[in-house]
């Protein structure tokens, strides 16, 4: 039991004392809780700029610029004679949209005829397409009934009933979890997951290709622990780091940075531990097919982005082909980002990961013995390997 | 070290030797190009289907009438949401929505049929998970386009069996109909939108670290950089040689993939392919460039490197695909505008699907070209007063033994 306490003490001071580890460990997780939010911390796009293009020029048209030009969504910032000028704005990214109103709009209306508007919304940009054509329908769909209700007033309708008839049926989308529809709420409790899973990796990927040095901080009188006791310290030496680490990501800065919360601590905390010894194990476990510090960093850094697109949370997995579904679940993010989100986001109940929670120890237990057997088959011939410079390749 | 003597040293000495270098090490080969084609495979697999359908939601139908089963058929019929589950209560749904098997619930209330005929507007409720952003937003897309569409029969057949024409009732539902054309991506595919930009953003990350990382063989220490000095005659011609041979690899790996896009996923390419490819050989230069300039500037290798991936590894955000530019704050504005992979976005996205004119075309373009001389500026003026260094120090370094050679 002593070995176990002798290689956890050594693993944890290697944390703080091998310079790369310390660095991606503790000074990455510092600087990514700092940089990593700031592109998503206004949530939402607000006054879009779009342009109108007036066909009409009457009293109806110009208020139904300016009802659009009211809402926050939208800005009218330029009117345009005619629709290639305003193309060319859009081109020149000056505005991100331009509604159309025809001539004889106002006509139309007073007709009491159907007086259609040309929506143009740049869809190079999803956020900024939907913003637009959300706003620009939204203000239709009200003017319109305001319109209808007016005529059937005129023709001698009930009041109460005017108002009534042009939505017999109203639709309420009541949005769950995310009632805003934020960025920073919708992407940064994923991204923490991810974010923590690749500082962990690289970090224990980096100390097991530094191996060597471990046994000379034990000190030569103490017998040389097992495989088995080897990783079991290691791992308890990580789960100590994450103890610190991992609320302060998962607890501490969604409060920061004002994202709700709806699930319980222990939930997520409970959640936790199979996520940390999966990466840990496949840290260990890339380290042992790289060998090298610097060539388990050039491999991982690159590979934060595909894993989070594969983990079906900003691209639905039911669209995700069948195989890249299967062969994504090999990685602990797309299990961990899925129950982690729904543990702190969604409120979820522990009993609704369960499949992920179980992939995770699953994970967990197959890459620590994977683990196992590559120290095992490592430390026999070991005193004939000499330390290897660190960037040879 | 022994030099023969027909070689002569120079630009073309150090091409070859760097070639030789990448063919006996697999590793540095394959981190330029299985590595990103790789991961480019993988993100092109993950978006294949570019749009997303038939998106399972749930339905609890109280009423259990004509409308409400009309209703559903409906919402299984638009292109968005497919009608998975039926439950029996809210509890259910919301378990199924938390266990995500359904994105939405939709509620259709007890006597929905009888109360929207006697006019007393029933509400029919959707609640869906907005914690998944594309995924909410669609469902509620395809639930927002079929219960109106419901509505709106409802309102015409209430309107013709009064004697009102069908083509006055119509205009009287709909006073002011909006038609809305999606400029530029007109089926919102997100191969268009995501997949193209993601591939640079990987490519970015790899072409920066792994450039510190082959200069930093060459620079680590004075010595190493006096040999490369030597055998380029000179540091222009022995930087330019160095950094050649990834030039040409990071463009055939941008090619294929490019291609991939173009020729079999179906990318359009609306602009003109030679200012593409311009943007995209400036944008190859800036980020190796970049990461020329952290090896000279950091050591040891491995802060170079691990400085690399801090700064590149988070740039998606950043450059302003998911969320744009245009909302970010100040700082965010200002550190995407830093990263050469956010011009080389805008560049892309001009050519490809928004076939933007010419005249306008210049300016992320020439912003790159900025990148590429005032990163080669640096990493110059690093070079030389490096090189006065190592002449005034040249009787120390030449002392120093030959240490971690690379093998």
């Amino acid at each position: 039991m002593s070995g176990l306490f002798d290689v956890f003490r050594s693993e944890f001071g290697r944390i703080f004392t091998v310079r790369p580890a310390f660095g991606v460990m503790v000074i990455g997780a510092a600087f990514y809780a700092l940089l990593y939010p700031q592109p998503y911390l206004n949530e939402a796009l607000r006054n879009v700029p779009i342009a109108v293009v007036d066909g009409d020029g009457t009293q109806a048209s110009r208020d139904f610029a300016r009802r659009v030009d009211a809402t926050s969504d939208v800005a009218v910032t330029m009117v345009l004679p005619d629709l290639a000028s305003a193309e060319r704005e859009v081109q020149a990214r000056k505005v991100s949209g331009i509604l159309v109103i025809p001539q004889y709009f106002e006509r139309e209306l007073l007709h009491g005829r159907s007086s259609p508007v040309a929506l143009y919304a740049d869809a190079s940009y999803f956020l900024i397409y939907q913003r637009v054509a959300g706003a620009v329908a939204a203000v239709a769909r009200t003017v319109g009934a305001e319109i209808e209700t007016a005529r059937l007033i005129a023709i001698g309708v009930d009041p109460a009933i005017a108002v009534a008839a042009p939505d017999p049926m109203p639709l309420t989308a009541q949005p769950l979890f995310n009632p805003e529809g934020g960025y920073a709420t919708y992407v940064l409790p994923a991204a923490f997951v991810l974010l923590l899973q690749q500082m962990l990796l690289m970090g224990v990927a980096l100390l097991a290709t530094m191996a060597g040095i471990d046994f000379v901080a034990i000190g030569g009188n103490v017998a040389r622990p097992g495989p088995l006791t080897v990783i079991a310290g290691k791992l308890l030496a990580y789960l100590a780091l994450e103890a610190l680490i991992l609320p302060v990501y998962l607890l501490v800065l969604p409060y920061l940075y004002g994202l709700p919360r709806l699930g319980g601590v222990i939930p997520i905390l409970t959640f936790a531990v199979p996520f940390v010894l999966a990466v840990a194990g496949l840290g260990m476990v890339v380290a042992g097919i790289f060998r090298q510090p610097l060539r388990v960093q050039l491999i991982l850094a690159a590979a934060g982005l595909p894993l989070f697109m594969s983990a079906g949370f900003s691209w639905p997995s039911e669209a995700i082909p069948p195989l890249i579904r299967w062969v994504s679940y090999l990685v602990p993010s797309t299990s961990a980002i899925s129950g982690f989100v729904k543990l702190s986001q969604l409120g979820a109940p522990l009993s609704a990961v369960k499949p992920e929670f179980i992939t995770l120890w699953c994970l967990a237990l197959a890459y620590n013995s994977i683990a196992v057997l590559l120290v095992a088959a490592n430390t026999r011939p070991a005193a004939a390997v000499p330390v290897q410079p660190s960037h040879a390749v | 070290m022994l030099v023969r003597r027909d070689i002569k040293p120079g630009f073309r000495l150090v091409f070859w030797r760097e070639v030789g270098w990448l063919r006996r090490r697999p590793f540095l080969l394959g981190l330029t190009t299985i590595v990103p084609l790789v991961l480019m495979a993988l993100l092109s697999a993950v978006f294949s289907a570019g749009l997303a359908t038939r998106l399972p939601i749930g339905v609890l139908d109280l009423d259990s009438s004509d409308l409400s089963r009309t209703i559903i058929r409906t919402v299984d019929a638009t292109p968005d949401t497919a009608v998975a589950v039926r439950v029996g209560d809210l509890a259910e749904g919301r378990s199924l929505i938390l266990s995500g098997k359904i994105h939405g619930l939709l509620m259709l209330p007890l006597n929905l049929q009888r109360d929207v005929f006697s006019g007393r507007r029933p509400e029919v409720v959707f609640f869906y998970n907005t914690q998944t952003l594309t995924t909410g937003n669609l469902t509620v897309r395809g639930v927002n386009a079929a219960v109106p569409a419901v509505a709106a029969g409802i309102r015409l057949s209430l309107r013709t069996a009064r004697g009102e024409p069908i083509e006055a009732a119509q205009s009287d539902i709909l006073p002011i109909p909006v038609q809305t054309h999606p400029l530029f991506n007109p089926t919102l595919n997100y191969i268009y939108f995501l997949l193209t930009a993601l591939i640079p953003s990987i490519l970015q990350v790899v072409i920066v670290t792994a450039s510190s990382y082959s200069v930093g063989l060459d620079v680590e220490t004075r010595h190493r950089l006096r040999i490369l000095r030597r055998l380029g005659g000179g540091l222009w011609p022995a930087v330019a040689g160095k950094t050649l041979p990834y030039t040409i690899i990071f463009l055939l790996v941008l090619g294929l993939s490019d291609s991939l896009l173009f020729a079999v996923l179906g990318l359009p390419l609306h602009g003109h392919y030679w200012l593409l490819a311009i943007a995209g050989l400036l944008f190859i230069l800036s980020c190796q460039l970049l990461g020329t300039l952290l090896a000279l500037v950091l050591k040891p290798l491995a802060s170079a490197v691990s400085i690399a991936t801090l700064l590149t590894a988070p740039a998606f955000g950043f450059m302003g695909i998911g969320f744009p530019r245009l909302g970010m704050s100040a700082f965010a504005l200002g550190y995407g505008a830093l990263l050469p992979g956010t011009w080389y976005l805008t560049a892309r996205i001009d050519q490809t699907v928004r076939g933007t004119p010419i005249d306008l075309s210049w300016r992320p373009i020439l912003i790159l070209t900025a990148f590429v001389i005032g990163l080669a500026g640096l990493c110059a003026w690093r070079l030389e007063s490096r090189k006065r260094f190592a002449q005034d120090g040249d009787a120390a370094a030449a002392s120093q033994p030959l240490a971690g050679a690379t093998s």
